[in-house]
């Protein structure tokens, strides 16, 4: 099912009762919004339930889009909302998964894969306010704009939250990257011997 | 420039917002100023992460959802058309012992409650005019939730449920109102939103039996795949045995019956 409609048209045919659209709407956002939840949840089949949770809420929440609502901060703010829902829950998943896999990065890969690991797991150790910010602002490219209808606050504050949360990701981002040539040099001095 | 005055114009400078002016005095302060440099280099670096994909099953339950999604409103108009069909549920309710001194409550102050909404239209004003009755007497809004959720309207038996949401300890009577209306509402949206409400409360084994019962006794598709989300979220596993009957069924809807199966091997 491909068409070049923006997300609002189809919403409203969603909305309207045309349910096979959400279709589209899955097809555009599934892969975001699972993205979203791993960053922020590093849990894959939590993140893949959430998902599930986003679009079973919107097809019962259908009728409260309105015409004229950017469909991108209003479906985010349903992402929000469910992982919210979720954490009240406070249920244990299942399993503890192979969450910090795709973080590690193999001892022989190219030197920006190795920095992307670091990036990676900077990004973990942020609190999950700021790491949700830069998810939305940079991973999911979402504009100020959006991200402030979405909290429903200033675009300003969105500017200096974004800021806030670079400041503290390339202290860490720096902290780690020192910790990791300090392991390698070791690594590499063992290695000698 | 200093790192200070820098910092105000980096998230525009990352959005490409950034009057020229401003961006070449930034640029300026970059040539010189390694910390704010890195947090640009990070922060382009953020959007070109490699990307992780869901598995395929993601997908396949999407899809079981709106199958069972349309084939539940199909039944629903089916049903809507039957206008002969009894309400037979509000008979229930008022035979239900546990519900007597609530309905007979809802029926004292109902008089009272309908005459404050109709100076209202329906609308955020009816939630205000719900938020200042619960400052004026003590535990209105259960009293209110009850009443509710017997509206003939699906709309206001939404609100009913969304009201009873707010609670932040669940009223037991309200809790059984709630298992109720998952097994008997008319309204397949009625009976998701009060299955979601009731969620939060999934600790309660008289919330995980009744959500079990309303598995055994729901047609709508879409309903039945909720149910089992849910109940396999709380790992309920006393519904082994249920789910094989359903996906044993063949009357039961395909895409129930195949969330059923996914549901046993998450179970097991
Ligand atoms: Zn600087």
């Amino acid at each position: 099912m491909t068409t070049s409609l923006p997300d609002e048209e189809v919403m409203l045919m969603v909305r309207d009762g045309s349910a096979e659209m959400l279709g589209v709407l899955f097809e555009r956002y599934e892969k975001p919004l699972f993205n979203f939840y791993v960053g922020l949840t590093k849990d894959r089949p939590a993140s893949e339930d959430l998902v599930q949770e986003v679009f079973v809420r919107i097809l019962k929440y259908r009728r409260s889009y309105k015409p004229g609502t950017n469909f991108r901060p209003w479906i985010y703010q349903i992402a929000r909302n469910a992982r919210a829902d979720q954490m009240k829950k406070n249920v244990p998943h299942a399993e503890q998964t192979e969450a910090a896999e795709p973080m590690q990065a193999p001892a022989n890969s190219l030197e920006s894969d190795q920095q992307h690991a670091i990036l990676r797991r900077a990004l973990d150790e942020l609190p999950e306010e700021k790491r949700e910010i830069l998810l939305l602002s940079r991973f999911q490219g979402l504009r100020y704009e959006e991200i402030a209808q979405m909290l429903g606050c200033q675009v300003g504050a969105v500017k200096v939250r974004v800021h806030r949360a670079l400041q503290e990701l390339r202290e860490v981002f720096v902290r780690l990257e020192r910790g990791a040539a300090q392991k390698s040099t070791a690594a590499g001095a063992n290695y000698e011997m | 420039m200093k790192c200070e005055h820098a910092a105000e114009f980096i998230p525009d400078y990352l959005e490409g917002t950034l009057k020229p002016q401003d961006a070449e005095r930034l640029e300026a302060h970059l040539e010189s100023c390694a910390q704010c440099g890195k947090e640009i280099a990070l922060a382009r670096e953020l959007t070109v992460l490699p990307t992780e994909e869901p598995s395929a099953a993601l997908r396949t339950r999407f899809e079981a959802v709106l199958a069972a999604y349309e084939a539940g409103r199909r039944a629903g108009v089916a049903r809507a058309q039957d206008a002969r069909e009894p309400r037979a549920w509000t008979w229930n309710w008022f035979r239900s012992p546990a519900l007597g001194f609530a309905a007979a409550a809802v029926l004292l102050v109902g008089g009272f409650l309908g005459g404050r909404y109709e100076t209202n239209t329906n609308g955020p004003q009816s939630h205000d005019e719900v938020a200042a009755l619960q400052g004026e007497v003590q535990g209105m809004r259960q009293l209110m939730v009850l009443s509710m959720l017997q509206e003939e309207s699906a709309s206001e038996r939404l609100q009913g449920v969304s009201l009873s949401t707010r609670e932040e300890q669940m009223d037991p009577k309200i809790l059984t109102a709630l298992l109720h209306t998952v097994r008997y509402d008319s309204s397949v949206d009625v009976r998701m939103a009060a299955i979601d409400a009731l969620s939060r409360y999934g600790n309660h084994a008289q919330v995980r039996d009744g959500l079990a019962e309303a598995l055994e006794t729901n047609q709508s598709p879409l309903v039945q795949v909720q149910l089992i989300d849910l109940l396999v979220q709380l790992h309920d596993r006393n519904i082994i045995d249920q789910l094989h009957k359903i996906e044993q069924d063949t009357d039961v809807n395909p895409a129930v019956r195949e969330r059923a199966q996914q549901a046993i091997a998450q179970l097991s």
